[in-house]
């Protein structure tokens, strides 16, 4: 049995003449497995929409193909594709009302009225659209007719769903509810979903894989553990993680049982040889210069660490962001419990080399995570 | 560095009443962050300050005098807003420095003043820059460089860091106290950003349809809100909130969730058979074992990552909803059946029909009362 449901081999996107316009997607390659939720994640132009929009249908590839299951679709209408979509100029029918324009999305399965209206008035539960049902897209607001156009997506049974920037609209405290509301509908249907979205808060929250861009370039394709964790660049490593990975340009240096880093300020790590294995210590030891990287939840404090001064303490009721000044930068420490660190005070700052990410200083390759190979 | 004081400050539009009898003092050096949705009379009242709009009522006091009639230039106050409001037409440099020259200071002392305050920013290499040139990190950066840079002693910030991205305003976020430090300014802080109020905020101000709803340092606001909305509007999954009737146990009283008993310290019989809405912040519940006295049977929706916590959308026995938050990296369910410890000392109760906060030691006095 054949297990993907969508598949993208080679696929360019040029706006302009191919090969000489703007070329918006590069040779993207990705396979996704149904029942799979996958978030592609960047900033405004790196890709991510103009990707989505070549599996919508709404834009033609330049080059490649996509094909939704064993079926090449690069050639064929939006409407002949079978997939549901959410997003910006796909709107709700003006003439309709926010209980039609769901339920229309279910003409031409056949079903009764009654499964229809049961149907609708479920997803609008879920989504809390209850009481807009009989508005019409005019009246209502753009969060709400945002939300409305996402029941209109996940009512259908589709090949895909594509959902672009589901939640960007909504009001921050109904998100954390609808994020876990949406994906349990998602993952109790086997529904398959792709949604873009510049937050990666959402796409972590929501996503099996995040399908990391940039500049038109898939960066990395994992899950959000492995993005975390295994970092396949500096670009991945410092745009997913929040608060931002804490990086530092240091130098190399081998001595018989140690691997030191030197950073500024003449600040310099120590490690044993058997921090590492033996394949990164080769790989590190080849390199002058590196760039570490350090996630803020991972950073110690520890009496015998390398002393930074607090510059800043802030308490955010759930956990609490320490910024510290660290060789020549900033140290950003994050803790789940309150802390009275005053600022001006110093702290031991202890990297444990579990948690270093080491990266090549030119092309921001990640060489190694913790004590493994990249 | 100054004192500010409002003192029953009245701002009508046609029939509508934006600010309502407002009265607020605000410390020599304080930085107090007014937090609340939009329309609920931030700006207005930050407008007012700076002496760009008048107060129908009310009395606005600087340094301890009377500011209320006097022209906005002339009230010492430096103001940056959420959509930079840059000359287009102007350099980095001399947008900085229009705040400096209608003061007529001399070309070398607005140069020093303006590399200055452009160093500490990080735009001394953009200052020739004109504003189209410039990244949005930029433009908010010379917007508050052009606030800074005549070192007024009372500062308005509306929103600086709305238009800029998650990193960025991150980013400024540890830096703006250390900023402001230096400058030793007072600050009125605007932002509908919870957690800027609570990282920027010496004390927070939470108003709500012209009014203050609440004051307070960021610990009394996030562990001790005046009433349900102010509960919802500070935290990172929002507060549970639960429709309850607390009844009356042994020892106190209680509610019941999957039909389990969770106790409240602190309340008595007074708010038995009271409609109450039960508040449990997502960080204060745990998952823990069946076996646990007390554990609540649940039902794991679904598991929502986020990079610091986990994010779980429970299930009670009945179908309500509960969000447990913990720490990212620690062990817990990803579907089907589970438990949940709730920290009854850790909950709020609200009345359901006013949102105001029932506190315990509240209906402990009453209590007494009524027993004499």
């Amino acid at each position: 049995m054949n297990d993907t449901a969508l598949s993208i081999d080679n696929v360019d996107k040029f706006y302009g003449p191919v090969d000489y316009g703007v070329h918006a997607v590069k040779r993207l390659s990705m396979e996704v497995k149904k029942g799979e939720i996958i978030a592609l994640l960047g900033s405004s132009g790196c890709g991510k929409t103009s990707t989505l929009r070549m599996i919508a249908g709404f834009e033609p590839v330049s080059r490649g193909t996509i094909s939704l299951g064993s079926r090449q679709v690069q050639t064929l209408p939006p409407v002949r594709r079978n997939v549901a979509m959410a997003f910006e100029g796909y709107s709700l029918y003006p003439p309709l009302t926010v209980r039609e324009n769901i339920g229309f999305a279910l003409k031409a399965s056949k079903l009764s009225q009654a499964v229809v209206d049961e149907k609708v008035a479920s997803i609008a539960k879920l989504l809390e659209i209850e009481d807009i049902l009989g508005r019409y897209p005019s009246s209502i607001s753009g969060g709400q007719q945002q939300r409305a156009s996402l029941g209109r997506a996940l009512i259908r049974d589709a090949a895909l769903h594509l959902l672009d920037e589901p939640m960007g609209q909504l009001e921050p405290q109904l998100r954390a509810v609808l994020r876990g509301r949406i994906k349990h509908y998602i993952k109790e249907r086997g529904l398959t979903a792709i949604l873009v979205t510049h937050d990666q808060t959402e796409a972590n929250a929501l996503a099996d894989r995040i399908a990391v861009m940039e500049g038109g370039v898939l960066q990395q394709f994992d899950t959000p553990k492995k993005i975390k964790e295994r970092p396949a660049n500096l670009f991945t490593g410092t745009f997913v993680g929040e608060p931002p990975m804490n990086v530092f340009e240091a130098s190399v240096s081998g001595s018989g049982t140690g691997i030191r880093f030197g950073l500024k300020d003449g600040v310099h790590l120590d490690y044993h040889t058997s921090d590492f294995s033996h394949p990164v210590r080769e790989a590190l030891l080849k390199r002058q210069k590196v760039v570490l990287g350090v996630r803020p939840y991972a950073v110690r404090r520890s009496a015998d660490g390398v002393t930074g001064r607090v510059a800043v303490n802030q308490w955010l009721g759930d956990q609490t962001h320490i910024a510290a000044d660290f060789a020549g930068g900033t140290m950003v420490l994050v803790e789940h419990d309150r802390t009275s660190l005053e600022i001006g005070q110093p702290i031991g700052i202890r990297l444990e080399p579990s948690s270093l990410h080491v990266f090549d200083s030119e092309s921001g390759n990640a060489i190694s995570h913790g004590e493994e190979l990249a | 560095m100054t004192t500010l004081q409002l003192k029953n400050i009245v701002k009508r539009y046609k029939s509508q009443t934006v600010l309502d009898d407002l009265s607020l003092e605000v410390a020599d050096g304080e930085r107090l962050v007014l937090f609340g949705p939009s329309g609920s009379g931030k700006t207005v009242l930050l407008r007012l300050i700076a002496g760009v709009i008048d107060p129908d009522e009310g009395r606005v006091l600087i340094g301890g005098e009377d500011m209320t009639a006097v022209d906005a230039e002339h009230r010492g106050v430096g103001m940056a807003f959420q959509n930079f409001a840059l000359f287009p037409h102007m350099s980095a440099f001399d947008n900085i420095a229009s705040a400096l020259t209608s003061r007529k200071s001399s070309k070398e002392a607005i140069a020093g003043g303006v590399q200055k305050v452009a160093k500490l920013l990080k735009i001394d290499h953009v200052l020739s820059h004109h504003p189209k040139a410039l990244s949005n990190g930029q433009k908010q950066r010379t917007a508050l460089a052009r606030a800074l840079v005549g070192s007024p002693p009372l500062l308005l910030l509306d929103d600086p860091l709305r238009n800029v991205d998650a990193k960025l305003r991150f980013e400024m976020r540890l830096e703006l106290p250390r900023l402001l430090a230096a400058q030793g300014a007072t600050v009125i802080y605007v932002t509908q950003d919870y957690k800027e109020a609570m990282a920027l905020g010496d004390r927070i101000a939470v108003m709500a349809e012209g009014r203050i709803r609440q004051i307070g340092t960021p610990a009394e606001i996030y562990n001790s809100p005046a009433d349900i909305e102010i509960a919802r509007l500070f935290g990172d999954p929002t507060i549970n909130l639960l429709d309850v009737v607390p009844q009356r146990g042994p020892d106190g009283a209680f509610v019941e969730l999957s039909g389990v008993r969770v106790r409240l310290p602190g309340f008595g019989a007074e708010i038995v058979g009271k409609e109450c809405v039960l508040g449990l912040r997502p960080e204060t519940i745990a998952f823990t074992e069946a076996s646990t006295l007390g554990a609540v049977p649940v039902t794991v929706e679904a598991e929502t990552p986020l990079n610091e916590k986990t994010v779980t959308l429970a299930l009670t026995a009945r179908g309500r909803e509960i969000l447990v938050s913990r720490p990212a990296g620690t062990p817990g369910p990803t579907a089907g059946p589970a438990h949940i410890a709730v920290n009854g000392r850790a909950a709020f109760l609200f009345d359901r029909a006013s949102g105001q906060r029932i506190r315990p030691s509240e209906v402990t006095s009453k209590r007494n009362g009524e027993a004499a």
